[in-house]
């Protein structure tokens, strides 16, 4: 009796922890959103208040939607970024089931360079890419796919070091008896990767699989160097254009946030659903 | 299975480098197709009707732009000096020509005007040459200046109304300035919106420039103790003076630009010093643009307040590598013409700065209250000169303005700031 | 066992994710480290010949002070992520774990602050911290000068409240790898919350934890954007300096390309060294 009304307290405290945090989180987007229906003359004196009556209007979207073609840019954004999380997903899975397994001389020196490769910071990278791109002829083409995939190749390897070290931190925790089961029934590496690992750790793939996405969609400095026409524009890039150089329309770069953010949930949210309790037990018997 | 992985990427490399760069130019129609990059993009004032000016030169002669302009960030120039390292720079280009420019001059890949005029004489013949501004590398004439900038003193009618304080004049001195920022503290109000931690270049520029005369402000110091280092020391002092008299914003040493803005909007502020580019910026920010007006910076010593600092900072060029190409050159040219000439030159300009023999033709009916003043502040212009912060580069003038609020706190001395401005330039003249 | 005895299909796995990292990382990279010998002014520039002497850059690194406060400040900072976003994370991750209704939801709203850009944050942040009119000021009925005040304070606790919702998901991740079967078997044998919590989820999360400390350490090296929307050029007076922000403004503000190439070879080589730090402290802990 006690025991249970002990657990329905502490559950209590749980619920109370989690909601002020969710709140903190809730509100930044909120604010947002809320600021992107307001005036932008009224941001900056009226930052805090929510925009009804008169201070509400949806100008600030019409204007986002009047001066640029949307459409295609969220096209090539989803191009861009779903490329990337699936062949990053691939790869370094792959990598990281090696690191993980094999035990040879150079494990560390390997793990080591793929920590540098992490700290490697993109602005000096970006130029002998740039170059060697332009010489294979993918940047600067003016062809749309090539201009996409000239911002696809660098982000890859770009994301790669990050997944490869998520990848070995969950892939370690697995227990090495499944996949001994599976070689007692006559499965090789390549197929214990593709048929038990990838399936075990759907959870962990997803979770790389939205960082990925998520940072090259986010990664305006690479699209600006590499998506020069209009038709090429990824919506980050398209974005820049029209929210404000002066930096002072901020009702503008409200709205502009707004439809940056929106189809980034959505992903999240889609792929968000494969996060759940594993089967590794389970798996375990069978 | 590895061969095959191998074999995938390199025909993938293989068919990439099949395509052969800079296919598309000549198309199937007889038109040309010329890469261009310009700084019209974002919020520029100026981005439809340079669009519109695009499509209107696409529609006349049948041949495309293939447009990679954007907006003038540190990434853009970043991009800009890489493709000509590369050999992807643009046919036509409308970029800076101050040392913004100097990595592309060095380059040599673009044409200098007296080049362009030995086969095409007529070539900018309506602009005045003494006012085509040189590379800062080797002092010839490269682009062809299109509208340039002022910079003035911007004033919220209402605060200075309310603090019992006149609108500056061509016959304020500083030291009435001084008295009348005095009177705008004592009412209450701050004086100058400024953010020195983020644009203390426009007071460094006036402040120096008080110092002197217009021939002689754009002069660069070669020691602390030299004439022109003896000016800019008195100068920082000034502003130095101006902090300590609490007349800057209370937080100007880590407010951000748009802050103190905002309070010069809200009329918080009585003065701000900004260019020519910020009435726009007054128009959108505010309901009311007849309680904003622009005038003078006050005068000190022999600069009088009506010695203006304006200029042309950025200009049309073509590339080497279009020139060499019979065809592209003569759209290049065509281009560029349809451009430069009075009435599109008139339409782009407004009431800026341009270096056009004739001047501006100006509807005078369609001005907002705050561009008409800025008309006659221009007209009763007594003297012009460029600002001296463009000769020199970003990293050589950081260790004042990126230092100002330290300057200003007395954290480090107005001497050493300078002396790491005069290490640079001589670092980067090695 | 032998299934991993034969290390051909090593090769295989690893080939095609290091031949990426080797062409747009590695050989970049190199470029990087030879620009740091060289003179270029701008980023995309031409190199005018080596410095004089060739290891002039490492040379002012000891003597530039911005680099002393930038790795100073970089210590807290690495120390104020490891508590307080690693630490945060894991606290909420189990609670989350711990609950059976809206935890999806939770999982949902606590990503939030990842996907708002760093520029929109940062207006946000300036608008709360605002001298004059901001949300504190108001709050407190009088306009205080924060960012001139509490200088560490107003740039760290924005960035470390938006990254705690990064290492939620991935310890969430690592938490769902764990069975629920070990869960249920565990309350049968009348194991309590807390014991479920210290005995089954802490130890199989250990390696979750090690690599987000490993991302904490790294990420706290190169974080550049909201502290650089917030206090650019190292304001107020130059005391917010971060390796990561010093290296953008050296890159992009003030640019010097072969300093900023020295600095961030620095960068690399004390995320390579820290992390060796934090898998070995890992490593000793046996559960």
């Amino acid at each position: 009796m006690s025991k249970k009304k002990s657990a329905s307290v502490s559950t209590g405290v749980i619920y109370v922890v989690l909601i002020v945090w969710a709140l903190t989180t809730i509100y930044p987007i909120a604010w947002v959103i809320m600021n992107s229906f307001k005036d932008k003359r009224k941001i900056m004196s009226d930052a805090f208040s929510v925009p009804l009556g008169k201070l509400f209007t949806t100008s600030n979207y019409s204007e986002a939607f009047e001066k640029v073609n949307m459409l295609t840019a969220y096209r090539n954004s989803i191009i861009i970024s779903g490329c990337v999380a699936l062949v990053v997903i691939l790869l370094a899975g792959m990598a990281s089931y090696a690191l993980v397994r094999y035990r040879f001389k150079l494990n560390s020196t390997l793990y080591n360079l793929v920590i540098a490769a992490m700290m490697f910071p993109v602005f000096s990278t970006i130029i002998p890419v740039f170059r060697m791109e332009y010489n294979w002829g993918i940047a600067g083409s003016g062809s749309v796919p090539l201009a996409l995939l000239s911002v696809i190749l660098p982000q890859v390897a770009g994301n790669m070091a990050f997944a490869i070290v998520v990848l070995t931190g969950y892939i370690k925790s697995l227990p090495i008896e499944l996949e001994e089961a599976a070689f007692m029934e006559g499965c090789n590496p390549y197929q214990i990767f593709f048929k038990v690992i990838m399936p075990l750790t759907k959870p962990s793939f997803a979770t790389v699989g939205i960082f990925s996405f998520l940072w090259s969609y986010n990664d305006l400095f690479t699209q600006q160097f590499f998506l020069r026409n209009k038709e090429e524009w990824a919506i980050t890039r398209l974005l820049l254009e029209i929210s404000s150089k002066e930096g002072t329309n901020y009702g503008l770069m409200a709205a502009v946030v707004t439809l940056v953010v929106v189809p980034l949930l959505i992903v999240y949210v889609c792929l968000q659903k494969y996060i759940i309790k594993g089967m590794t037990a389970g798996a375990v018997k069978g | 299975m590895k061969k095959k992985v191998l074999s995938a990427l390199l025909c993938g490399a293989m068919a990439a480098t099949m395509i052969p760069v800079g296919a598309v130019s000549v198309m199937a129609d007889g038109g040309v197709s010329l890469n261009v990059t310009t700084t019209f993009a974002g919020t520029e004032s100026n981005v439809q009707l340079y669009q519109d000016t695009v499509k209107a030169w696409e529609d006349k002669t049948g041949n495309k732009v293939e447009d990679s302009s954007g907006s003038a960030d540190e990434t853009f120039k970043a991009r800009v000096i890489s493709d000509f390292e590369t050999g992807a720079e643009p046919d036509v280009m409308f970029y800076f020509n101050g040392n913004d420019s100097n990595p592309i001059i060095e380059s040599g890949k673009v044409m200098s005007i007296d080049e362009i005029r030995a086969e095409y004489p007529d070539y900018a013949s309506n602009m005045s040459d003494d006012m085509i501004p040189a590379s800062p590398v080797d002092g010839v004439k490269y682009a062809v200046p299109f509208y340039g900038y002022w910079e003035g003193l911007y004033c919220n009618k209402e605060v200075l109304e309310k603090a019992g304080v006149e609108v500056p004049t061509a016959d304020t001195t500083w030291d009435q300035f001084l008295e009348d920022c005095q009177k705008i503290k004592d009412a209450g109000f701050t004086p100058i919106a400024a953010s020195l931690a983020k644009e203390p270049h426009y007071w460094f520029e006036f402040c120096i420039y008080n110092q002197g005369t217009p021939a002689d402000h754009a002069k660069l110091p070669a020691a602390i103790d030299d004439e022109i280092g003896k000016k800019w020391t008195a100068g920082m002092a000034d502003i130095k003076d101006l902090y300590d008299k609490g007349f800057f914003s209370e937080n100007t040493n880590s407010a951000t630009a748009d802050e103190v803005f905002q309070s010069f909007l809200e009329s918080k502020s009585a003065f701000y010093v900004d260019g020519s580019w910020k009435m726009g910026g007054i128009r959108d920010g505010s309901d009311n643009i007849e309680n904003f007006t622009v005038t003078f910076v006050p005068g000190k010593g022999e600069r009088k307040s009506t010695d203006l600092i304006a200029g042309l900072s950025s200009g049309w060029y073509i590339s080497k590598k279009c020139w060499e190409d019979e065809t592209k050159r003569e759209a290049a040219m065509d281009f560029i013409n349809f451009f430069i000439n009075d009435e599109t030159v008139s339409q782009f300009a407004g009431t800026a700065t341009t270096a056009l023999k004739n001047g501006v033709t100006i509807d005078e009916s369609a001005l907002t209250s705050l561009e008409k003043d800025a008309l006659v502040m221009l007209k009763s212009a007594s003297g012009v000169t460029g600002a001296a912060q463009d000769l020199l580069t970003q990293d050589e003038r950081s260790p004042i303005f990126d230092n100002m609020p330290q300057i200003v706190e007395g954290q480090t001395s107005i001497e050493d700031a300078l002396q790491g401005v005069l290490d640079a330039v001589e670092e980067n003249a090695e | 066992m032998n299934i991993y005895k034969n290390k051909k299909p090593a090769l295989f796995f690893l080939i095609p994710a290091f031949l990426f990292m080797i062409v747009f990382l590695y050989y970049p990279f190199f470029q990087n480290i030879l620009n740091s010998f060289m003179k270029i002014k701008n980023l995309g520039g031409a190199a005018k010949g080596l410095n004089d002497p060739i290891y002039k850059n490492y040379l002012k690194l000891l003597t530039d002070e911005n680099v002393l406060i930038a790795l100073k400040n970089t210590g807290i900072m690495i120390i104020v992520t490891l508590v307080g976003q690693v630490g945060i994370a894991i606290i909420l991750a189990m609670l989350v774990d711990n609950i059976k209704r809206g935890a999806k939801f939770f999982r949902i709203v606590y990503f939030f602050p990842i996907v708002i850009s760093a520029t929109a944050l940062g207006v946000l942040f300036n608008l709360i911290f605002q001298f004059d009119g901001g949300m504190l000021s108001q709050l407190v009925g009088h306009n205080v000068n924060w960012k001139e005040s509490f200088p560490l304070t107003v740039m760290m606790t924005p960035v470390t409240w938006q990254y705690v919702g990064f290492y939620f998901i991935i310890l969430v991740t690592g938490l769902n790898n764990i069975s629920d079967e070990l869960y249920e078997s565990a309350s049968i044998d009348g194991a309590t919350r807390w014991q479920r919590v210290r005995y089954i989820s802490w130890p199989l999360l250990h390696n979750v934890v090690c690599t987000c400390s490993v991302l904490a350490v790294t990420g706290a090296l190169k974080v550049f954007d909201l502290p650089w929307v917030m206090f650019p050029n190292g304001a107020p007076l130059g005391k917010t300096w971060l390796t990561g922000t010093y290296m953008y403004y050296k890159t992009m503000q003030s640019p010097d390309i072969d300093y900023s190439s020295a600095i961030a070879l620095i960068i690399v080589i004390l995320g390579v060294v820290l992390s060796k730090v934090v898998n070995k402290i890992f490593k000793e802990r046996d559960y």
